[in-house]
């Protein structure tokens, strides 16, 4: 405790320091080494005692004085009314009150509304899905609960249990697998954006699973030092950094000797040149250096020593070259790592002879479906690099966007035979009458036209391009009527439905 | 022999265009003419896309004698000497005729290229572009243009049909590439700048408007962003129905799901 001899004399009322001896005072004085002059808008013991550690002394001063009453700037009274408002976040459309000045525009909407931004979520289908870790059940409860709890990942951990006969998993574990799903959606679903942003979209999914346990394992163990390992490691940290200085000058003095020494031919890179010149010159020093192995015997040890090794094969990454090649209209394309197997030349052609073509089995649906939008993939006005790029991302859209209606159409029968077999399994169980067979009759392909009027009026709502899938549905309703009068074993069905429809057969 | 080594890795193309003009001949060429059922003068040609500014003709720009040998028009059989062989710039036939037939092109190069001689083939167009242009398959029987008669023909003004392309070498050999880029190519100006029309092409139907207006056309970039904008505008909204199409099967997904555990709790 910094007190000073000041006021222990005046505690124990001793004489002032000017009748002692003075070669007392001056060392605890000046022993101290602190500030000793009194701070202000505290008290001086206040000080004392704080010490002059920053914050709490800014704190302190920054306490209002007492004596004074501060004025709040507005002179004149407030009026506050309790007003009753709504969230536009909110869908339950829920009214609360606050206060609120009586000034304010009554209409303006909840100024926090907009901090209601859902994260953007990932969901995917059955197709998308194939891991022999995490079961699909079980991902889609981890996105289930990410997108609940808006990925705040302790809560996530915490919320989330795994399947009964499933491992624990970890928080590393669920988020891995999250960012590591999301990545790989990002990856193979074609994006509308160019390819900068996907890649910018991409890059913010990075979750490393190693890294971040190891991250957290060196966290936690620095927190868990004592006193004596910190100050060991600081004490470590100042070493080394002695060390690394002495290095370097060291091989500043012996570059310096060695340039005195042998002049131009000790086959050291210049120090003036240090950005692109840097690898020409190593180049250089290294031919000179192989030139002057054979001559003189001092030189070899040397630039054994200060080898480069061979020069990297430098890439015209310069703005200038990148100029040059867009003028004289040159690609270059990394040149296979195995030059080993004879590479066959491609002939010169026509671009647009190498224009992208979809798959043939959805050929003419492509066609059409690009049609409608006005493009002939057939014969582009430009046919350029980045036109013809362009058309095969297109291609390969909508040969996507294509096959998920395929799916979707396939998931839809499913739907209906499912109904059905419902339809019919709780019909069996009740041991219906015969006026509720024919009647249940009825209702499998009535309720399969219920189905597909409904699919039919959704489609009906969408654009031109679902004209065409409409009429893709009612062919497959048309198929799915047909076969559920038949029989049943077309689709994959077990026995028992179809003895049921011969039973039915019989009686009707 | 260092020259004759390929340089890896390197892709190095020239964009041209071939095509041809067709103008209605007037009635007195017609008559001192050798051949009277001829109704029209026309030139195919093989040119670099951009053209020089102020020039009355689609192209030419650079002279592309610097890599290109040899230009061989083979035109129809009924021609005399059908086979018109071109050894030096402008590489272009002249010829009268009634009827539209396709002319093959074959391009040969200059010996230090290697490479064998490209083919391709251009249907020589005489008579004006229809508005009823049909869609390359919207139906089986081709809607057969209305030709105009030669008074109507002559005031339309003369026909272009142009189609631009880029001639591709992959890994040149290395004197091929030093003669290439001492040669560098004019880049096609980003506008006319005599406000030429946009030639007409047949996947942008747009453009007929616009070639009607008479006047000589002109190649520019501005036709190649027009065709991305086209493209991008297309994948966006494919993009867009894909995600529609998708949320709908993650529904659909989810029924069958629980259907089958319904199923599944029954039985």
């Amino acid at each position: 405790m910094a007190v000073s001899a000041s006021d222990i004399r005046s505690a124990l009322s001793l004489p002032s320091s000017s009748t002692l001896v003075h070669s007392i005072t001056p060392a605890p004085r000046k022993s101290q080494g602190q500030v000793t002059k009194k701070p202000e808008g505290i008290s001086r013991e206040l000080y004392a005692l704080i010490g002059p550690s920053a914050p709490s002394l800014v704190a302190h001063l920054a306490k209002p004085r007492l004596k004074q009453k501060p004025n709040f700037g507005s002179g004149g009274k407030v009026k506050w009314e309790w007003r009753p408002f709504r969230n536009a976040g909110r869908t339950d459309s829920l009214q609360l009150g606050h206060w609120v000045k009586a000034g304010d525009d009554p209409d303006a909407e909840y100024s926090f509304t907009k901090y209601n931004v859902q994260s953007q979520s990932y969901t995917y289908s059955q197709e998308e899905y194939i891991h022999k870790d995490w079961t699909k059940e079980e991902t889609d409860n981890l996105f289930n609960v990410v997108r609940e709890y808006d990925t705040r990942w302790y809560v996530v951990h915490d919320r989330y249990e795994p399947p009964p006969d499933g491992p624990a998993r970890s928080l590393e574990d669920l988020k891995d697998r999250y960012y590591s799903v999301c990545r790989k959606l990002i990856r193979n679903r074609p994006w509308a954006g160019d390819e900068a942003s996907k890649a910018q979209l991409l890059n913010s999914y990075q979750f490393d699973k190693d890294r971040e346990r190891m991250r957290k394992d060196y966290i936690a163990s620095l927190e868990d030092r004592t006193p004596e390992e910190i100050a060991e490691e600081e004490a470590l940290f100042i070493e080394l950094k002695r060390l690394e200085q002495n290095e370097r000058k060291f091989k500043k003095e012996r570059d310096e000797l060695l340039r005195t020494l042998l002049g131009i031919d000790s086959g050291l890179p210049d120090i003036v040149a240090e950005e692109d010149g840097l690898s020409a010159l190593s180049a250089e020093g290294f031919k000179k250096r192989k030139k002057n192995a054979n001559e003189i015997d001092l030189p070899s040890t040397p630039s054994n020593i200060i080898s480069l090794g061979p020069p990297p094969p430098k890439r015209p990454h310069s703005a200038k070259s990148v100029a040059y090649d867009a003028q004289h209209c040159i690609v270059r394309v990394e040149p296979p790592a195995s030059s080993t197997t004879k590479i066959t030349h491609t002939p010169v052609h026509l671009r647009s002879f190498k224009l992208p073509a979809p798959k043939a089995a959805l050929l003419p649906k492509v066609t059409q479906t690009l049609t409608e939008l006005g493009i002939n993939h057939t014969r582009l006005v430009m046919p350029t690099r980045e036109n013809c790029a362009r058309l095969e991302s297109l291609i390969e859209a909508t040969t996507a966007l294509i096959d998920t209606k395929k799916v979707v159409d396939r998931v839809e029968q499913d739907i209906r035979v499912l109904r059905i077999r419902l339809g019919r399994a709780s019909e069996g169980a009740e041991e219906d009458g015969k006026e509720g067979t024919p009647m249940e009759v009825d209702g499998g392909p009535g309720a399969g036209a219920d189905i597909d009027a409904d699919a039919d009026a959704d489609a009906d709502a969408e654009g031109e391009i679902d004209g065409r899938a409409q009429s893709i549905l009612s062919i497959r309703s048309g198929r799915g009527r047909k076969q559920s009068r038949r029989s049943m074993s077309v689709s994959s069905i077990g026995t028992s439905a179809s003895t049921r429809v011969g039973k039915r057969q019989k009686r009707s | 022999m260092a020259d004759r080594v390929r340089v890896r890795g390197v892709t190095i193309h020239r964009p041209v265009i071939y095509g041809n003009i067709a103008t209605v001949l007037t009635p007195a060429e017609r008559e001192t003419s050798h051949y009277p059922d001829h109704t029209h003068r026309w030139t195919v040609a093989v040119r670099s896309a951009p053209s020089v500014p102020d020039s009355d003709i689609v192209g030419g720009a650079d002279d592309l004698g610097y890599f290109i040998k040899r230009v061989t028009f083979k035109l129809h059989d009924t021609y005399p000497n059908p086979t018109r062989n071109i050894d030096k710039p402008p590489f272009e036939v002249s010829e009268t005729g009634w009827g539209e037939f396709e002319i093959q092109i074959r391009i040969t190069y200059v010996a230090e290229s290697g490479e064998k001689a490209t083919t391709l083939y251009h249907h020589l167009k005489l008579h004006p572009w229809s508005i009823t242009f049909p869609m390359p398959n919207a139906s089986a029987v081709p809607v057969e243009p209305e030709i105009p008669s030669p008074e109507n023909a002559a005031k339309l003004g003369p026909v272009h049909s142009w189609q631009y392309d880029e001639i591709v070498f992959t890994d040149p050999f290395q004197n091929f590439l030093n003669l290439l880029t001492a040669h560098p190519p004019t880049p096609l100006p980003k506008a006319s700048v005599n406000k030429k029309p946009v030639p007409f092409h047949s996947s942008n139907p747009a453009s007929l408007e616009a070639s009607l207006k008479g006047g000589v056309p002109e190649f520019t970039s501005a036709m190649e962003k027009e065709e991305a904008d086209r493209m991008e505008e297309a994948k966006g909204k494919i993009i867009k129905e894909q995600e529609k199409w998708r949320a709908i099967l993650i529904e659909k997904e989810k029924d069958l799901e629980r259907l089958q555990k319904l199923l599944a709790s029954k039985e």
